[in-house]
């Protein structure tokens, strides 16, 4: 395509350019023909960067991204693919499972032939896929390419407007208007932009032509919503940075302390709290289901200040943040977050206080504190010394009836003493306790303890309990904890970015769609008044501007017959 | 305090009443020109201002339903889905009180009313006392979050309005071809499934009104990880005549309905879960209940709905049913994407910890906002303005629907309401 990119104005304007950039004359050969159909406005005509003359594999590139054409494309693509994942479950939902095979049992056995489709075309992980992400990457390229592509151009246009414009460009605005002046053209004209400057138009005067515009910072409006658009889509590829992101869950019961993985970070649960509505404060459909009010932690952040790494001394703890977590309340500390994520109703004993007793007598000889997670290696029990000899958190039997421990966690635990002390032969004796009230642990501890009476270890004549395990209907002698909280740890260093680019679109959005760029055009020949008026949108209050303008030097015009589009049916 | 809660109540039927009688007088404002010998749009100018003065009557008093309900209610009316659609259809009477003051087009009440009618009709169908709020919801941001979101698509709700008086303006009965017929039976078709609502309103209220139940158990059984399996036994009540039943279900009672002593379907063993039988069941009959209703109208006036409102319509622009559409659209969006996705992202991530989840009614969220994106750059191409507009911002208000409705009935994720 050749072209003349002359104007008659003598203005030499850039290959692309639809209308001429100074004195608004159509330059392409079936816009010349004067048929008062409105000009297309957009970018004031100006040559955009995609539409050089020819274009090299670079350009072609620039040119796929910057068309508004693929950018509803790829918005529209973006759009069905992440409503084909709400389809059925994503797989990132079910917490409990790992396997890939687990998964497609799992969306085979509940959804059928469609679930097994579902999950073999990737649809229950949408959100990760390579082809969602690489969407959103698109989406984020053809912002950056589409918004330097066309703001330029349209600020050098905006910049250096001339005010004197082409008949042919103001009779062909969307707003228009025409009429033989008579009386002092001069004045009429002063009038007429002092009327404009009151509806806070800028104006200007040129011999018998007036240009007034107002709200052109609300062009900038979209371009500035793109910038926060493109913030937002770095800023969430940003959380894939390992260190910015992290996102775990611990499991604590009352009383208990525990490092955060990966951090030198401690949290101690003190307490937790429960409290549901009573019956009276809940709705008819609701009487007699448990609904819950409020639960809370009652945490402790510790930082280690020595010996973290030190596998055998315990770590020095500091404390450094104290706060009752609940679900809308988080824990924060230095950008690491501990939310309140749920939590299991499970009683769990922190420590005993159980007594050494004469197994005959039934007399106690003295007491001591036993804590179920973290046991002394010593205690002076009265006259006697308790040695611990062994230790299982969480007792059971393997298949040749040994002793062993399931897990690391106190829900079951045995304790292996040796006991010393007046009396006793001087290897001592060695005696098993489980705190634990089940009837399986008190027979495990029965026959445990035969078992190393018939060895000769012990003569059966001590035994370890808890005295009045009971008092008012109470534990006595006992610290449990009733419940165990789940808190979900994380860390992530781009929620700034997140909230400044969402803040910044708002923003942009806010200029681009309350304020309306406005401009009117005008220019006297002879005793010819031509008038064209252009926003980018709702050109029904440019009319009204119009309309009000004219009123009140004395042209009474009603607003319908100023819009051009009417004009022509 | 149940002084606050009935007195709110008795405000909310006052704003019901008022709102119909308003759409009675707009209705009048565009069908009744030719009947006195007034000039018409004296007559339009005249009962367009009785409709609207009712309409802000109904708002104020529909805004008295909302802050007494607060006091009475001790939290902000907006935590279960009765609450929130009467919400929705305050914030769509906010939004076409501000259109309305802006162009000051008398018949946009005759198309936003019936809309903000229905909407509340389908809030009472909910059930409507006060539940105590569960931690989650508990918190500031939600009730910013939900009242910036609800007013963004009441805008989004009067685009649509305008839209499809802009469909039935333009639409044009003596054409035969194609596109021609593609236009009238699209157009038809939206009217359609307004009736249908209208069905499912009018089926639900009837059968409720008759006391009507019948009840089903259905025992599911699930293996846990131990490989034991647990049964599990649900009840679910119908309050409309079931003809599908839950799959693989026994009666536990059933109350006959014209000669209908059991269920003549079983819902297909791929919906899951004994609601989604009752659900089935709804829509089959807001269905029958639309087709019945639908044919009566087309018997009374014996030609397309579409083409009874049409003529009426003659003397406005389509140009600007097409402005105010638009507009009301360029106002909503902002909004919307400050409430239903700005907001929302701080409210996740101070309460679940992440300020995006994928959860379903974060998607559809996305996805509404998306679609109206779309539509903007569209309308910045050539050929996107007029007709195919009009029935992107129809098809927007459908996205929005399915979000705020669809989501929770058919997808069930964190954000569900009880449903029905
Ligand atoms: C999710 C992504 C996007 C959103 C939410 C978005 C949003 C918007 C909005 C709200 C407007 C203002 C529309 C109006 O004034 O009526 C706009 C304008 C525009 N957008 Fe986007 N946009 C997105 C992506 C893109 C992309 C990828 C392109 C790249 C081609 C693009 C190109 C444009 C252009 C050229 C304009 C017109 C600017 C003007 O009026 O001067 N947009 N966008």
């Amino acid at each position: 395509m050749f072209q003349n990119t002359k104007c008659e104005c003598g203005h030499q304007n850039p290959v692309g350019t639809v209308l001429c950039e100074s004195c608004g004359k159509p330059l392409v050969e079936d816009l010349l023909v004067d048929d008062n159909t409105p000009l297309e406005m957009r970018y004031d005509g100006v040559a955009r960067r995609s539409q050089k003359a020819n274009p090299h594999i670079v350009d072609r590139i620039w040119n796929f991204f910057s068309s508004v054409k693929i950018a509803v494309y790829l918005i529209a693509l973006t759009l069905l693919g992440a409503s084909l994942g709400t389809i059925f479950q994503q797989e990132s939902t079910l917490i409990n499972m790992t396997e890939n095979s687990e998964f497609a049992a799992y969306y085979k056995e509940r959804y059928g032939t469609l679930g097994v489709i579902y999950h073999a075309l990737g649809l229950s992980r949408t959100y990760e896929s390579w082809w969602f992400i690489l969407l959103l990457v698109m989406i984020g390229t053809s912002l950056v390419v589409c918004s330097l592509d066309r703001v330029l151009p349209l600020y050098r246009a905006l910049s250096k407007q001339q005010i004197r414009k082409h008949l042919q460009f103001i009779n062909r605005q969307q707003v228009v208007y025409a009429e033989t002046l008579h009386g002092d053209q001069e004045q009429w004209l002063q009038q007429f932009g002092q009327q404009l400057k009151r509806k806070r138009y800028r104006v200007w005067k040129e011999d018998g032509a007036l240009l007034a515009e107002k709200n052109r910072f609300s062009r900038w409006g979209p371009y500035i919503n793109h910038i926060g658009l493109i913030l937002f889509l770095l800023a969430v590829l940003a959380r894939g940075i390992p260190a910015w992101h992290m996102d775990q869950y611990l499991a604590l019961y009352e009383g208990e302390t525990r490092q955060i993985p990966d951090t030198n970070y401690y949290v101690k649960n003190d307490k937790f709290i429960v409290e549901y509505y009573n019956e009276d404060e809940l709705a008819e459909n609701q009487k007699g289901t448990k609904v819950v009010k409020l639960y809370e932690t009652k945490a402790r952040l510790y930082e280690c200040t020595e010996a973290c790494d030190d596998p055998i001394k315990a770590p020095v703890l500091t404390e450094v943040e104290q706060h009752d977590i609940r679900v809308n309340s988080a824990l924060s500390h230095k950008g690491l977050k501990l939310y309140q994520n749920s939590f299991q109703e499970r009683v769990r004993f922190i420590s005993v206080t159980p007594s050494l007793m004469d197994a005959t007598s039934g007399k106690a000889l003295g007491s001591f504190d036993l804590l179920m997670d973290d046991p002394k290696e010593k205690y002076e029990v009265g006259d006697y010394v308790l040695t611990l000899n062994d230790y299982y958190p969480d007792f059971t039997l393997d298949e040749q009836s040994r002793p062993m421990t399931k897990t690391r966690d106190p829900n079951n635990p045995a304790f292996v003493f040796r006991v010393e002390g007046p009396g006793l032969a001087s290897k001592g004796e060695i005696y098993i306790y489980f705190p634990m009230p089940s009837e399986t642990s008190k027979y495990y501890e029965k026959i445990l303890n035969d078992s190393f009476k018939q060895r000769g270890d012990n003569t059966g004549k001590l035994a370890i309990r808890v005295e009045n395990p009971i008092v008012d209907g109470k534990m006595n002698n006992i610290k449990y904890s009733e419940y165990t909280t789940y808190l979900n740890i994380r860390v992530d260093r781009a929620m700034p970015y997140i909230w400044v680019g969402a803040a910044i679109s708002m923003i942009g959005l806010i200029m681009g769609f309350y304020w309306q760029h406005r401009r009117i055009w005008l220019r006297i020949d002879g005793d010819k008044l031509s008038l064209g008026g252009h926003t980018n949108k709702n050109s029904f209050g440019l009319r009204a501007d119009v309309t009000w303008a004219l009123g009140r030097t004395g042209i009474e015009v009603s607003p319908k017959s100023l819009d051009n589009r009417r004009n022509l049916r | 305090m149940t002084w606050w809660l009935d007195f709110s109540s008795d405000a909310f039927i006052t704003a019901f009443y008022l709102y119909c009688a308003s759409f009675i007088s707009f209705a009048i404002a565009v069908a009744g020109k030719r009947w006195s010998n007034r000039k018409p749009e004296d007559h339009t100018n005249r009962w367009g201002k009785i409709g609207f003065g009712l309409a802000v009557v109904g708002w104020l008093a529909h805004l008295t339903f909302f802050f007494t309900r607060w006091y009475g209610g001790g939290h902000i009316p907006t935590s279960n889905m009765y609450e929130f659609m009467t919400f929705l259809g305050m914030a769509i009477m906010l939004a076409f009180i501000v259109v309305h003051l802006i162009y000051r087009n008398m018949i946009l009440g005759a198309f936003t009313l019936p809309l903000v009618i229905i909407i509340i009709a389908y809030a009472s169908v909910f059930p409507s006392e006060v539940q105590p709020l569960i931690p989650a919801l508990n918190n500031v941001w939600l009730k910013i979050h939900v009242t910036t979101a609800a007013t963004g698509e009441a805008f989004f709700a009067v685009g649509f309005a305008a839209a499809l008086m802009q469909l039935i303006r333009v639409v044009d009965f003596t054409r035969t071809d194609k596109a021609g017929k593609r236009s009238q039976f699209w157009t038809e078709f939206s009217l359609f499934v307004i009736i249908v609502l209208i069905g499912f309103l009018v089926a639900v209220f009837a059968f409720r009104g008759a006391g009507y139940e019948s009840n089903f158990s259905q025992e599911t059984v699930t293996i846990d990880d131990n490989g034991v399996a647990n049964s599990e036994v649900k009840e679910v009540k119908y309050s409309l005549p079931p003809i599908v039943a839950p799959y693989n279900s026994d009666t536990i009672s059933f109350q006959s309905f014209i000669g209908m002593k059991e269920p003549l379907f079983e819902s297909p063993s791929w919906l899951n879960g004994v609601n989604a039988g009752r659900k089935l069941n709804t829509v089959i009959w807001s269905i029958i209940a639309g087709i019945v209703l639908y044919g009566l109208l087309r018997l009374i006036a014996r030609k397309p709905l579409a083409a009874v409102i049409h003529p009426h319509l003659s003397d406005i622009d389509p140009e600007d049913l097409e402005e105010i559409s638009y507009r009301a659209i360029a106002i909503g969006f902002p909004i919307f994407t400050l409430g239903a996705l700005i907001f929302a992202m701080i409210w996740a991530q101070i309460a679940w910890s992440r300020f995006w989840g994928w959860d379903p009614k974060e998607v559809w969220a996305l996805v509404t906002f998306l679609f109206y994106s779309v539509y903007l750059h569209l309308r910045l191409s050539r050929g996107w303005q007029g007709t195919r507009s009009a029935w992107l911002a129809v098809i927007g208000f459908l996205v929005v629907m399915f979000t705020l409705i669809g989501v929770n009935l058919v997808i069930a994720g964190l954000h569900s309401y009880a449903g029905v």
